[in-house]
């Protein structure tokens, strides 16, 4: 290599940096590689705490089968498949309540009267709460995680559904009347499409609260699935099997956000004439509006 | 074609607050439309002209006095453009001319492709209303009213939320439309040149919502604003408005 292709114009490299790490992209990559010396620096200076290598080492052993020091093989993959029928069916029982519940609420004062206060009280109580009493009621088994999740997670798809159908432009409900639009159109093609984004938002808390209720579910209350496997190695004093477990209860969320949630929030908003339009930087306040107002209740 | 009748109506909204006064937005208004008719209701902001439409497409329902609308003896179909297109932003426009059509799936397919195509937005049937500018947006609003093949039309101050060229395009496109279909139209307007350029008739709404004059415009189509029989007759309407005017303040004393 020649000389002059070596020599860079002063400070093009420093600049190239520091614009990288400026950048959002930079920032997000800057904050793992933070979190992931200071973990590594805990994980050397105090033994309860395992480093990310010894983590890591331990989750490929779960996934694949592999061996824990010679007892106890990974059986991640039959856990896993234990679980997620049971958080399927139950954030899908918490949809459909929640849809429908909220449907009501938010359509007529009625029912938002007679429910307000039970949906408050719903959305108090902690999973937790649930998990020891659906144990309680439906003893060991795939009943109580079914059960402790879709308690937890509707009150919050439908508080979420209420204030949507509450927002609908008044203007577009006169539209309707003045055409004389029938009931079961205006639900398909009006009210439905109108609080997509408060039914993501929905969505979201319930895939979130509901992983969460599943995993105490099953920690308390079953004798399978990924909460009981991670109390396990909890009981046995195995930091890095917890922490490992940890680390997987995060993963998943994160996959299906990114690829099952994300893509179809894409997917129902492509009617957007362009990312950064007016609308989005509505719906983008409307989510952010209706995480605050479901923090509160209603 | 439609007749519409309109008997001694009055309508009161309730106080908005405890102690507060009922407001009395329509005052026993009778008048009767039938026919090839395009007639205008012109008046100043607050009179009630809106309040009227609402009605008459029962969005909105009288306190006293009755509205009927009728075609040949039964319910008659009503089509309204509102001052803006309140179009549903999550459809296409074609799927927006469909929402309100309670007719075959293939006449009002057909129906909107050509109201469509009259208001030059033919290629536009599978945009979606974020993608248009406000007046195709309200293009696309007249075209849907026109294409459910509507009895009486009624549109409320349809072009008053566009810029002055926008506006005047769309006064003619809605000229030869009309002159194209001769829909009985109910057109509610502030603006008197806008009324006199596409009206037959035109009736005047006072403050307090009562009738203060109803009159003809027997100018040929298409009109233009630069004829001077078309600022005969503005001119002689504005005259009217200002007597209107003066006869409020000499009430108020």
């Amino acid at each position: 290599m020649s000389a002059a292709t070596m020599s860079n114009p002063p400070g093009f490299t420093g600049r190239t940096v520091r614009r990288a790490l400026r950048s959002s992209w930079g920032a997000r990559v800057t904050s793992y590689v933070a979190f992931l010396i200071a973990w590594q620096l805990v994980g050397i200076s105090f033994f309860r705490v395992p480093t990310p290598w010894e983590t890591l080492d331990f989750i490929w052993r779960e996934v694949s089968g592999g061996d824990h020091g010679g007892v106890r093989p990974g059986q991640f993959w039959e856990h896993f498949s234990a679980t997620v029928p049971r958080f399927a069916i139950g954030i899908s029982a918490a949809f459909v309540i929640g849809v429908i519940g909220g449907l009501a609420i938010g359509s007529f004062s009625f029912v938002r009267a007679l429910l307000s206060d039970v949906l408050l009280v719903f959305l108090a109580l902690p999973a937790i709460i649930w998990a020891f009493l659906t144990v309680m009621w439906f003893g060991l088994g795939w009943e109580a995680p079914v059960y402790t999740v879709i308690l937890s997670a509707a009150p919050f798809v439908a508080v979420n559904v209420a204030q949507g159908v509450r927002a609908v432009s008044p203007e577009l409900r006169r539209m309707s009347d003045a055409f004389g639009v029938p009931r079961n159109r205006r639900i398909r093609s009006m009210l439905l499409p109108a609080i997509t984004g408060y039914l993501f938002t929905g969505l979201r808390f319930a895939v979130i609260i509901g992983w969460n209720a599943v995993l105490l579910a099953e920690w308390f209350g079953a004798v399978d699935g990924v909460g009981w496997r991670a109390r396990l190695w909890y009981d046995a004093a195995r930091y890095k099997g917890f922490v490992g477990w940890a680390i997987i209860f995060i993963v998943f969320i994160f996959l299906l956000d990114g690829l099952v949630l994300s893509p179809l929030q894409r997917r129902a908003f492509r009617w957007r004439a362009s990312p950064t339009s007016d609308l989005d930087a509505e719906v983008g306040a409307v989510d952010m509006e209706s995480f605050t107002n479901t923090a509160r209740g209603l | 074609m439609a007749t519409l009748q309109i008997e001694k109506l009055t309508k009161t909204f309730p106080a908005h607050s405890k102690g507060g006064r009922p407001v009395r937005a329509i005052q026993d208004i009778s008048f009767a439309m039938s026919g090839q008719v395009f007639v205008s209701l012109v008046g100043p902001s607050g009179c009630g002209k809106s309040t009227l439409l609402n009605i008459v497409s029962g969005v909105d329902s009288p306190s006293t006095g009755t509205v009927t609308v009728t075609q040949d003896g039964k319910k008659a179909r009503l089509g309204y453009v509102f001052q803006d297109s309140r179009l549903l932003p999550w459809r296409t426009v074609m799927q927006n001319m469909l929402y309100v059509s309670d007719l075959p799936e293939e006449e009002a397919r057909s129906n909107a492709s050509k109201y469509l195509e009259m208001v030059g937005l033919g290629h536009a049937h599978e945009m979606f209303p974020g993608q248009l500018s406000g007046g195709m947006q309200q293009r696309v609003g007249i075209a849907r009213a026109f294409s459910v093949s509507p009895d009486l039309l009624l549109m409320d101050e349809p072009f008053s939320h566009l810029d002055a060229i926008t506006a005047r395009s769309l006064r003619e496109e809605l000229q030869v439309m009309w002159n194209a279909t001769k829909k009985t139209v109910l057109f509610v307007t502030h603006d008197v040149m806008e009324a006199v350029q596409l009206s037959n008739r035109i009736i005047t709404l006072a403050h307090g919502g009562t009738v203060f004059d109803d009159t003809t415009v027997e100018l040929p189509f298409p009109r233009k604003a630069s004829d001077p029989e078309f600022a005969a007759q503005q001119a002689e309407l504005l005259g009217r408005f200002e007597t209107m005017e003066l006869e409020r303040t000499a009430a108020k004393g």
